[in-house]
């Protein structure tokens, strides 16, 4: 399916209704989708599937994944949790996840921001270096 | 030992473990060798992408929520979904002396096979030319050792000399010709110990030809010994457009170096005509807005900026100097077409090359009457000057008479002996290719021809004459040689030396 520019460009302007207060507003980002299925138009594919990249793209600069090997104790998710609301604002849904691939340390991703202090990220960067 | 335990616990204790901040995002879409990529929120223009697998991407387009990035490698090995970096480094390629002998390619690494590239440094593939205070103007002569671009169409360094004409007019010819002239005078400026004489190092940027041609030209340098003061920098049409488009740039950039360290260079772009189509592909992958010809909009500002970056500095900012060369194809002898118009427009002159003259046998086919040079003037040795300073003009009455002679009326005494010193002239601006003739040679030949020694030499037999004079004076008359060549000026002693000695060849020519 092709999404013209005119599409491309509706759909951003729906998304940014969506976002009242700089942050997405779910509700009324389901109104939109419902009124644009209701109006029934040639183009309402293609604008509601690039409206879905966008809310794609904001779900995941304001998600925050953090991996460590071991699942990380309540109390130093709080930390972690308090740390990333300073530096990236409120409205950030947290992501706990355990991936033992990592060897010990945490990475955590916010949006296309990466903070890797794992030991694999350590031993690949060693390994880059040779 | 205990110290040494106590040592490195310190050190362990001391260090710090911080996870670096990376800006990643996501390959989307991936093909003919540009990829999109979403995320990547903090890249930068031209910055280097890490795209996995060892393989590096340029980004080009910063759009709202993805970066268009050109493959600089196998884009075979990547994948829809696979993870994408920034560097934070610009696209940077080795500079200085290392490089002088080889054959490499964009990004610097040798395709030679002689083993790496000793440099410890780098520059950036993109930099801003140098701006009006650090310029200096164009007052040295870059020696072709071609006679009618030498006489009449004079390159001085830091010029912009655009070489254009129609496919097998003999441009890269030129060129070559070029360089394996400065390799003679660089060489025999060391044998002699000459510290005044400023070595030109030479570059040769090979932009989508094939590989047999770019073997070929290096196979001709290496003939003439020219490879020790030259760097062939190749991108052949085997290589991916983004490499095509962005080597001329890799060029200048080690052509900068030489010249930011008071030292000069030559940089030869064989042709910009394929690097324009190149970028016209990545433009139209990148779906960037096409305009005439589909080329995109900055097509021009592509080859001003890499043009812009040949200049002569001020002492103040390295004394040196970085003289390009550019080359265009023309179809069908066509200057007015797009990519011709605009590079005819930002150089310093050009010298166009006709397909006709060609077959004609005149080779060099320079065409004189269109071909010029804006600022070498200034830099044209005074000998020269002295003996062809009137040869346009001649050359240029001589086609209009020659044109008008073939109504087949009579001509006056005046008019034939006009036409008959104009064959004689085009006759001595015959040169065989890849044999630059000694400025000294070339000032004794134009000499004779000015003063009316070829007048009674048969047409035919003018170039006959002229290898004769050339054999005679430099086997003979050696040291008027050299006296013209330290002396760069025909002073009355030397014109009568000049008239004695060729007074004696004319005894023993039969």
């Amino acid at each position: 399916m092709k999404i013209t520019k005119k599409a491309k460009r509706e759909a951003k302007q729906l998304y940014r209704f969506c976002l009242p207060n700089g942050l997405l507003d779910e509700n009324r980002a389901r109104q939109v989708v419902e009124r644009v299925v209701a109006r029934d138009e040639r183009d309402c594919l293609p604008i509601l599937t690039h409206f879905l990249r966008l809310l794609k793209l904001d779900r995941a600069q304001h998600t925050a994944i953090v991996e460590s090997a071991t699942l990380l104790p309540a109390d130093l998710q709080k930390i972690v949790q308090g740390e990333l609301a300073h530096r990236y604002g409120l409205g950030l849904t947290m992501a706990f996840a355990q991936r033992p691939e990592l060897i010990g340390g945490m990475r955590i991703q916010v949006g296309c921001d990466v903070y890797d202090g794992s030991v694999r990220a350590g031993l690949e960067a060693l390994q880059r270096s040779f | 030992m205990a110290d040494l335990l106590n040592e490195i616990k310190a050190q362990i204790a001391g260090a710090k473990v911080t996870a670096a901040k990376q800006n990643v995002g996501v390959i989307r879409e991936v093909g003919d060798g540009v990829a999109k990529i979403e995320g990547l929120s903090d890249a930068m223009l031209n910055e280097m992408i890490d795209l996995g697998n060892g393989v590096t991407g340029l980004a080009l387009n910063l759009d709202e929520t993805e970066v268009g990035v050109v493959i600089l490698g196998d884009y075979t090995q990547l994948k829809e979904g696979g993870e994408a970096r920034t560097t934070g480094k610009l696209l940077q390629v080795p500079v200085g002396k290392g490089l002088l002998g080889r054959v490499v390619n964009l990004l610097g690494e040798p395709i030679d096979g002689q083993g790496p590239i000793k440099s410890d440094k780098t520059y950036p593939v993109e930099k801003t030319a140098p701006g009006i205070i650090r310029r200096r103007s164009v007052s040295q002569p870059v020696q072709t050792g071609i006679m009618p671009i030498d006489a009449m169409i004079p390159i001085g360094r830091g010029q912009r000399e655009l070489i254009i004409g129609d496919r097998g007019t003999g441009k890269t010819t030129i060129c070559i010709d070029t360089i394996i002239s400065q390799a003679r005078l660089n060489k025999a400026a060391e044998l002699a110990g000459d510290k005044d004489y400023r070595l030109l190092y030479c570059i040769y940027v090979a932009i989508g030809q094939k590989q047999s041609t770019i073997a070929r030209v290096i196979s001709v340098l290496e003939q003439a010994g020219a490879m020790p003061y030259t760097i062939v920098v190749a991108s052949p049409a085997s290589d991916s457009a983004a490499n095509q488009y962005l080597v001329p740039f890799a060029g200048a950039a080690m052509g900068e170096w030489f010249m930011d360290n008071g030292m000069d260079a030559l940089i030869v772009y064989d042709d910009l005509s394929k690097q324009a189509v190149a970028y016209r592909q990545v433009s139209l992958l990148l779906k960037r807005p096409s305009g005439r010809e589909a080329y995109p909009g900055d097509v021009f500002y592509l080859h001003s900026r890499l043009l812009e970056r040949a200049a002569r500095v001020g002492e103040k900012y390295g004394n040196g100097s970085l003289t390009a060369l550019p080359v265009i194809e023309t179809q069908s002898g066509d200057v007015s077409a797009y990519i011709p118009t605009n590079v005819i427009s930002i150089t310093d002159g050009q010298i166009f090359l006709e397909t006709d003259l060609f077959h004609q046998g005149v080779r060099p086919a320079i065409n004189v009457g269109i071909s010029v040079s804006r600022v070498g003037s200034a830099a044209q040795l005074k000998a020269v000057k002295q003996v062809a300073g009137q040869l346009k003009g001649d050359l240029a009455q001589f086609r209009e008479l020659a044109a008008f002679a073939q109504f087949g009326s009579d001509l006056d005494e005046k008019t034939q002996a006009q036409i008959d010193r104009g064959k004689r002239i085009m006759e001595i601006f015959k040169q065989k290719q890849y044999n630059p003739i000694p400025v000294e040679i070339q000032v004794v030949v134009i000499w004779a021809a000015q003063n009316g020694y070829l007048d009674h030499v048969p047409v035919e037999r003018v170039k006959e004459f002229q290898n004769k004079l050339t054999e005679y004076f430099t086997t003979r008359k050696g040291q008027l040689l050299a006296k013209i060549g330290r002396e760069k000026e025909l002073s009355d002693a030397l014109k009568a030396e000049l008239k004695a000695s060729a007074e004696e060849f004319k005894q023993t020519w039969k």
